[in-house]
């Protein structure tokens, strides 16, 4: 446990501490602000039909995808990578800690701040909440999503920072690995095989945050995202335990 | 308090350590002694769990260090070669960070610190960031976050290394004193640390040791022959070929004009016959010493000696 409480203390003061969160944050907030301001313009054209716009702003556009692409090697990048760079992991895994207690420790401190970045967004619920009547229930299911798929995202972004010593390669393999996974849906279509369609349709994290945003909580996606995570915190248990580096 | 059984680690091809064995008793103080590429801190980061071995075993206080990990890490205080430290943390928020990680309670922490901060004389850095202070005094961090949970077992890897003589003496100071609570095993290139501090030497070259004992009683063992230096003024004819002849002398080697450098049968003094050569033949004696072998000799011949056979050929292989 001791492993555990030391490793999320110290990342999670180090992302308070770093110029890059705040970057990060900036950036994701900028973007949201600005999403949610089209939203919002675009529904009180009224000709433009009716909608919920926080059904949109969950699910319904592509920034929300870009912002998290983005965001997630930013936040993981550093977490083993700098550790193995600057020689720190020495002192830290002869410590009586093991390699999964270092691996949770790290990643609950990303996932914390993650959801720190979206906190702020509660503010454009408010908003519309002092307009307009708001279903609370595709709101809950909507941050639901968010943060499953953020936990997912993280986790992916976890494994990279185990395999390399330089933040920069941990960064696009990241990236790399979160293409496919997100795209998963798109495949869909492409495939002719009626197994390998309904394997992707149930991977389409697309589809899934349109449910999430409509409010609709399928229990199948929540284990999808947990169950992923657990096995790439897994993998980077086992990456960081085989240790071959010089 | 630490044994080492067979401990064998490649990399690839490369055999970096080779079946090493050795144990360190309770409150004792071992050198660690090899030149640079020996394989010393590979040694040491498996003794540390750092690094698994190839083969062979390592026990810290009664624990394998790979079946009982957590336990053995437990009772092992680190201080590697390079002193990494997260430059961003003050020294005070650093050491309580690892106080949380060797899984100390609050109030242990708060008793502990203080008190490493003053045994490693880091009183008036403690709020500063690490980032900003110098080479000698992140040693010191480094070793006060090494001894903060009290560990029966320390062990420091070239501690001394980058420092100025200034912090090289204040840094030994502070091992002496450590040592006199603990077990330590050092690793060091550097012969006077080891003459200084330890209470044995475990010679180590290409993976391999090759001599251990108290420092004494491997000068003893090693002590072949004592080397006289004469110098005699204006280097007068024939002069190695009579100091060659004295008794005791197996070997007269011309070091400068003048200069010889005598190599002398084991316990034998030859200067008094050095000296009335001299008188007799008439030669201005400018200097006669005896050398007894030191350490550095021993190390320099254990580590150079038997390189030539070995070594060359592999050093040809991968020329080609």
């Amino acid at each position: 446990m001791n492993g555990i409480r030391a490793t999320l203390g110290r990342e999670l003061r180090a992302y308070f501490l770093s110029p890059l969160a705040y970057i990060v944050a900036a950036l994701l907030l900028t973007v949201n602000g600005l999403i949610f301001g089209i939203i919002i313009s675009f529904l009180s054209d009224p000709q433009a039909g009716i909608g919920a716009p926080l059904e949109f702003f969950f699910g319904q556009t592509i920034f929300f995808w870009l912002i998290l692409l983005a965001a997630t090697p930013l936040l993981t990048m550093r977490l083993l990578s700098e550790e193995r760079n600057s020689g720190t992991i020495e002192t830290l895994m002869t410590a009586p800690v093991t390699e999964g207690q270092v691996v949770l420790g790290k990643f609950l401190a990303s996932f914390v701040f993650y959801a720190f970045l979206w906190a702020p967004t509660l503010s454009y619920v408010g908003i519309v909440a002092w307009y307009h009547e708001v279903d609370w229930g595709p709101v809950a299911s909507g941050y639901l999503g968010i943060l499953g798929i953020g936990a997912l995202f993280l986790s992916i972004g976890m494994l990279a920072t185990a395999l390399t010593r330089s933040q920069l390669v941990a960064a696009v393999l990241t990236f790399a690995l979160l293409i496919p996974v997100w795209t998963f849906g798109l495949f869909e279509s492409l495939v002719t095989s009626e197994t390998a369609k309904t394997l992707l349709g149930y991977l389409d994290l697309w589809q899934h945050m349109d449910e999430f945003s409509k409010g609709i909580v399928d229990t199948r996606h929540l284990v999808y995202y947990v169950s992923a995570t657990a096995f790439f915190l897994f993998l980077s248990t086992r990456a960081l335990a085989a240790r071959k580096w010089r | 308090m630490i044994e080492v059984q067979n401990l064998t680690r490649k990399y690839g091809d490369f055999t970096a350590v080779d079946g090493i064995s050795f144990s360190v008793g309770d409150g004792e103080i071992v050198g660690m002694l090899g030149p640079n590429g020996a394989g010393k801190t590979t040694a040491i980061r498996m003794i540390t769990g750092f690094l698994p071995p190839t083969d062979g075993q390592v026990s810290v206080a009664g624990h394998d260090l790979f079946e009982a990990k957590v336990d053995a890490r437990r009772n092992i205080g680190y201080l590697p070669e390079h002193v990494a430290l997260y430059t961003e943390m003050r020294v005070s928020e650093y050491l309580a960070y690892r106080a949380t990680l060797e899984g100390m309670t609050r109030a242990e922490a708060n008793q502990a610190i203080p008190e490493v901060l003053s045994d490693c004389l880091l009183e008036q850095v403690r709020r500063q960031v690490i980032g900003t202070l110098s080479k000698g005094f992140r040693q010191r961090v480094g070793l006060a976050a090494a001894i903060l949970h009290q560990p029966e077992v320390l062990v420091l890897d070239e501690p001394t290394v980058g420092l100025d003589p200034k912090q090289i003496i204040a840094i030994r100071e502070l091992i002496r004193k450590l040592g006199k609570q603990r077990t330590l095993l050092l690793s060091t290139h550097i012969l006077p640390e080891v003459e200084l501090l330890c209470d044995r030497v475990v010679i180590i070259d290409k993976g391999r040791v090759i001599a251990e004992g108290t420092p004494e009683s491997l000068r003893q063992s090693w002590q072949g022959e004592g080397v006289v230096t004469v110098e005699l003024k204006g280097s007068p004819d024939a002069a190695a070929d009579s100091l060659a002849a004295l008794p005791g002398v197996v070997s007269v080697a011309a070091a400068a004009a003048g200069r010889y450098e005598l190599r002398c049968r084991p316990g034998s003094d030859p200067r008094e016959e050095v000296f009335g050569a001299a008188v007799e033949k008439g030669w201005t004696l400018l200097e006669l010493a005896l050398r007894q072998t030191s350490l550095e000799d021993i190390f320099v011949r254990l580590t150079t000696s038997d390189r030539s056979p070995e070594a060359d050929p592999t050093e040809s292989g991968e020329a080609n």
